[in-house]
């Protein structure tokens, strides 16, 4: 099934970038991608994406933290899902930090490097999830 | 009054009514916030409750005792700058006081004025000590966020192989994944390779930070060593039409570890090649001067932005401005210059203008100079 939907990557390693384009391409998906949380925020206002992929450590190191807080605030953006993905988190206790979902205004968090299949499974009952996606004509 | 200290809280303790009050008048009287106790357990209570900044006592109590108050009020809040008041006869036991913890003893009988001069001087070392345990706060801080960065760093490259080889397995045997993967391998192969340069430069600088490494002190010859590593990059400079040039005193005499030494000037080299644009020229300058020898290594590309400059020997940090391109490296290696140049006693620095070019310049000492010059570097 196709689901044809824009999802904006804001990532600043382009080989990560080009992986997921392909994965997300492949899946029937428009990719749209920004390679810093500038060009990501303006991108996002313009195309109004279905769902956005933020990294968290670009330029400025936690530049995406701010971003989400930005994305957020964008009108017709306020509950466009954002998936959160990082490899600055980690499983090993003495570093483990969690992100605040309070705060991020996250929907998802995904360590690096992602699980394809997780990835696509979840993009699909994301999508399907709002109220949008009725109007589309998916089943509800 | 001393406007920081203004609104600053006061518990005072002192069995005699006479004192207390004599006390709270000199206190508030310049704008502190006091609160009087006739006895130990009433003071320590209030303490307890109200954090005041500093606690005025009395040694000699009915009940709990001067020093019994002073080791509780110590388990509330060791910040707490507690002034004992002692009779003329207890002077001992004032000694006792400082020992368990008091800031500072006054006799009696004190003036206002003495009072006042003794709190503010507990009040000010309290802010100094609060102030350089925020900052030791800060530095731990500091070393957590390095370490998650530096982490960070270190998976980046592995992440992105990682995730190459698995959307590869994901797409299959379709011709689209085959057109992809001469790419993609070739990506990954770039990718490891910087893995492995970043381990290496990470390993120096843990070697160097360690003592493991530049401990080694060796009379050198600056000038063969500028020109042996000159011969490495004649070909990639050749290849960025980049032209090597050397102008050298002969000999530049210095004590150091010649892998370090090499590292050194290697990386220096190496920047002015990486950074410079087709038709640049890099020119290497060795001298000694004043005890001192100094290289320069001079080039005439992309130059740094002057607000760059401070960060520029930072770990990790890379210049990045839009419409430059992006050049490979690991963010390493002009912190491992420094470090060098700081084991060797020396110093480095540049001088830039953006878009000329860049001068980066190495001061060491020099290994013949009539006296010699004290190291500058770490000495532990």
């Amino acid at each position: 099934m196709k689901t044809g939907s824009r999802i904006l990557v804001i990532d600043d390693d382009q080989d990560f970038v080009q992986a997921l384009v392909a994965l997300l391409e492949r899946e029937g998906h428009t990719v749209l991608t920004a390679h810093n949380g500038r060009d990501g925020v303006l991108s996002a206002q313009r195309e109004r994406p279905d769902l956005i992929l933020l990294d968290v450590m670009m330029d400025e190191r936690t530049e995406g933290f701010f971003v989400a807080q930005e994305l957020r605030r964008i009108p017709g953006l306020t509950d466009v899902p954002i998936f959160v993905v990082s490899s600055v988190y980690t499983e090993q206790p003495s570093l483990k930090v969690e992100p605040d979902r309070a705060w991020l205004g996250h929907d998802a968090f995904y360590r690096k490097p992602i699980d394809p299949n997780a990835l696509l499974a979840d993009i699909r009952a994301a999508i399907a999830a709002r109220p949008g996606a009725a109007v589309r004509g998916a089943t509800p | 009054m001393d406007e920081a200290q203004r609104g600053e809280t006061i518990v005072v303790i002192d069995d005699d009514h006479a004192m207390r009050l004599a006390c709270e008048q000199a206190l508030a009287k310049v704008g502190f916030t006091v609160s009087t106790y006739a006895d130990g357990a009433h003071g320590l209570e209030a303490v307890g409750a109200a954090r005041p900044g500093l606690v005025v006592v009395d040694l000699k109590m009915p009940g709990l005792s001067g020093l019994d108050v002073i080791s509780r009020i110590n388990a509330i809040d060791p910040t707490i700058t507690i002034v004992v008041i002692t009779g003329y006869a207890t002077i001992g036991t004032a000694v006792d006081a400082m020992k368990a913890g008091a800031y500072d003893f006054l006799p009696k009988p004190f003036s206002p004025d003495e009072l006042r001069l003794i709190v503010r001087r507990g009040f000010e070392r309290r802010r100094l000590q609060m102030a350089s345990q925020q900052c030791e706060i800060e530095r731990e801080l500091e070393r957590r966020r390095f370490v998650t960065f530096v982490s960070h760093q270190l998976k980046t490259p592995l992440v992105a192989v990682h995730q190459y080889l698995d959307v590869l397995r994901q797409l299959g045997e379709t011709p689209e994944a085959a057109a992809k993967r001469q790419e993609w391998l070739g990506r990954c192969l770039t990718r490891t390779d910087e893995l492995r340069h970043l381990i290496d430069d990470w390993l120096t600088l843990a070697q160097l930070d360690g003592g493991l490494l530049g401990r080694q002190r060796t009379r050198l010859d600056l000038s063969d060593t500028v020109t042996s590593v000159l011969q490495t990059y004649e070909a990639m400079a050749a290849r960025d039409g980049v032209t090597l040039t050397a102008e050298l005193a002969e000999p530049i005499p210095v004590h150091g570890d010649p892998t370090c030494v090499g590292v050194l000037i290697d990386n220096l080299v190496a920047n002015a090649i990486k950074y410079n644009r087709r038709g640049g020229t890099v020119t290497v300058r060795g001298r000694r001067a004043g005890g001192e020898v100094v290289v320069e290594v001079e080039d005439t590309g992309v130059g740094v932005p002057p607000d760059a400059l401070p960060r520029l020997f930072d770990e990790f940090y890379r210049v990045r401005q839009p419409g430059t391109p992006k050049i490979e490296g690991t963010g390493l290696g002009l912190p491992i210059c420094r470090r060098i140049a700081a084991e060797m006693g020396g110093v480095i620095e540049v001088e830039s203008i953006e878009g000329t070019g860049s001068t980066f310049r190495v001061r060491l000492p020099d290994a013949e100079a009539a006296v010699p010059v004290p190291a500058t570097g770490r000495s532990s």
